[in-house]
């Protein structure tokens, strides 16, 4: 068997008694994980170190980042496109919670046609793919049905109504697992104290199953954000443009994709914020129930 | 007399599982009934079935002489005047105490805040919590929270409480606390069925006692012949198993 340490003993090394067996291989084991963590560390190196030569610095300087393509964005590429892209992004997260909550509980009605009704909604909206739903909604609708979108405070209310559409459909599953969370007990001392099914959901079911559903719901927010550059393939007006089509439309003017790369670290200043927040909520609420 | 609570002929399945077989029961206004009987007996079915948290197979539950199984009760209405106090408190976790125990005052009664509030204030006091009132449920021993759960109850000002096993899930030392408040509500005349594992309290508290086995009635009767001299081997042999640590 292996000879473990008498903790009285004096150290091995300077008492000259013998090692300790278990030291010797522990020894080799952590020499060997250096040695692989600073092999890892030189591979990384050389692979920085080869793009660096391969690449045409000067070129990439002014295709992507040339400052001088960057100064004539603004203020528009904020006070337009920025502004844009949270008034979408606001306007589809305000629908699809309202849709998400209403197909959440329409599924655990009771009324088979109810639930039905909210699985035929939830399922075609995360089963298709969003830009097609964009596209069917911007272009189709308007014709099939003589229904015309209005501008929306400085957008293209299409361009809401097709997102809030999709988002409803993925927020409606979410927010049904956060009201499945809620404890049966809750629903029976809320009905036993003779509270509606109404007063019930608003006051017991709702706020626990929100505060459970708050880091998923914030997650939902961010990919919004994200989807919005999908908008872009619908026809606007210079005053509704969004950072992805106000971007990409500056970048074929000038042959540049400058304003790409603008554009792309707007979204990243605000989506890497949000994502932190996630994180941080997800850790406050992770341990506690 | 009618009875405050009648059961006639109560009967639950649970699919092919047959968890009450035909009960008769009755609790009489002002009285203390309590329930024992080993789990899996039925006990809390029963119990769930007079306020309809369970809806009964067959049979009838008479509040006050009035079927509540009947279509067209308003079950809201029916359960204002039941209080149910759970195993597990079920206090609502994202409420302060007082708004735990103002809730239903305000939503159901129709009370104004400040009403609710003093009447809350006083419930607390009496169940020796006063000082817990701002306190969330998360901040509470078990015993503290059941002993609101009762508050919140009463504070519909009910005329029966229903009780199920509500110290089962208490720490040994807090059952203490929440049965001397269970003794106090029946001290002052409420009528109240009881589910308890607690032969001491059904012993000294109840003035009628029930011993259910296998979905049915097995014997029922005053506690001092239940417990003295019980007459059915079934009632002695659970009564020895549960008494004998």
């Amino acid at each position: 068997m292996t000879v473990t340490a008498d903790p009285g003993a004096p150290e091995p090394a300077l008492g000259g008694a013998p090692v300790p067996e278990l030291y010797v291989s522990g020894r080799r084991k952590r020499r060997a994980e250096r040695v692989r963590r600073w092999l890892s560390y030189l591979a990384g190196a050389v692979v920085i170190v080869l793009v660096g030569f391969a690449v045409d610095w000067d070129r990439v300087g002014r295709k992507y980042f040339s400052w001088e393509r960057i100064t004539p964005l603004f203020p528009e590429i904020i006070t337009i496109a920025a502004k844009n892209t949270a008034i979408y992004t606001a306007g589809a997260f305000v629908g699809g919670v309202v849709l998400g909550v209403s197909a959440a509980l329409l599924r655990l009605s009771s009324v088979r046609a109810y639930r039905w009704a909210a699985k035929v909604y939830i399922e075609i909206f995360r089963g298709l793919p969003a830009l097609l739903t964009i596209i069917m909604v911007g272009f189709i609708t308007p014709i099939a049905l003589g229904i015309k979108f209005p501008r929306v405070a400085s957008v293209n209310s299409a361009g809401i109504v097709a997102l809030a559409l999709v988002a409803g459909a993925y927020l409606a599953e979410t927010i049904r697992a956060g009201i499945q969370a809620v404890p049966v007990g809750q629903v029976e001392a809320a009905r036993s104290l003779g509270l509606s099914r109404a007063a019930t959901l608003r006051h017991v079911i709702m706020p626990q199953a929100f505060r459970v559903v708050i880091p998923p719901l914030t997650n939902e927010f961010v990919l919004l954000i994200k989807d919005t550059s999908l908008l872009s393939v619908l026809g606007m007006a210079i005053s509704e443009k969004d950072l992805t089509r106000f971007g990409r439309d500056a970048a074929n003017q000038g042959y540049n994709a400058t304003p790409l790369v603008a554009a792309g670290i707007m979204y990243l200043v605000i989506t890497i914020p949000l994502t932190q927040l996630v994180a941080y909520l997800e850790k406050r609420n992770g341990p506690t129930r | 007399m009618t009875a405050a609570i009648e059961l006639v002929g109560l009967e639950k399945s649970f699919g092919d599982n047959r968890v009450l077989r035909g009960i008769d029961l009755r609790v009489e206004a002002g009285q203390v009934v309590c329930i024992i009987g080993a789990s899996g007996s039925g006990k809390s079915t029963l119990l769930r079935c007079v306020n309809r948290l369970e809806e009964p197979t067959a049979g009838a539950v008479l509040i006050d002489g009035v079927d509540i199984t009947h279509p067209d009760t308003d079950l809201e209405l029916v359960r204002r005047r039941i209080g149910m106090v759970f195993q597990h408190f079920n206090l609502f976790p994202h409420l302060s105490v007082r708004r735990n125990v103002n809730l239903a005052q305000r939503k159901v009664l129709g009370r104004s805040e400040a009403e609710a509030s003093a009447i809350t204030e006083d419930l607390l006091a009496k169940v020796g919590l006063s000082e817990k009132v701002d306190a969330r449920p998360a901040d509470l021993s078990g015993g503290q929270q059941q002993r609101v759960a009762i508050a919140r109850s009463l504070a519909m000002q009910p005329e029966m409480m229903l009780f199920d096993e509500a110290t089962s899930a208490l720490d040994p030392e807090l059952v203490g606390d929440v049965l001397g408040v269970m003794r106090d509500l029946a001290a002052e005349g409420m009528t109240m069925l009881v589910v308890t594992h607690e032969m001491g309290f059904a012993r000294q508290v109840a003035d009628h006692v029930v011993f259910m086995d296998q979905g049915v009635i097995c014997e029922e009767g005053p506690p001092a012949q239940l417990f003295g001299d019980p007459r059915q081997t079934r009632t002695r042999q659970f009564l020895e198993r549960v008494l004998e640590h």
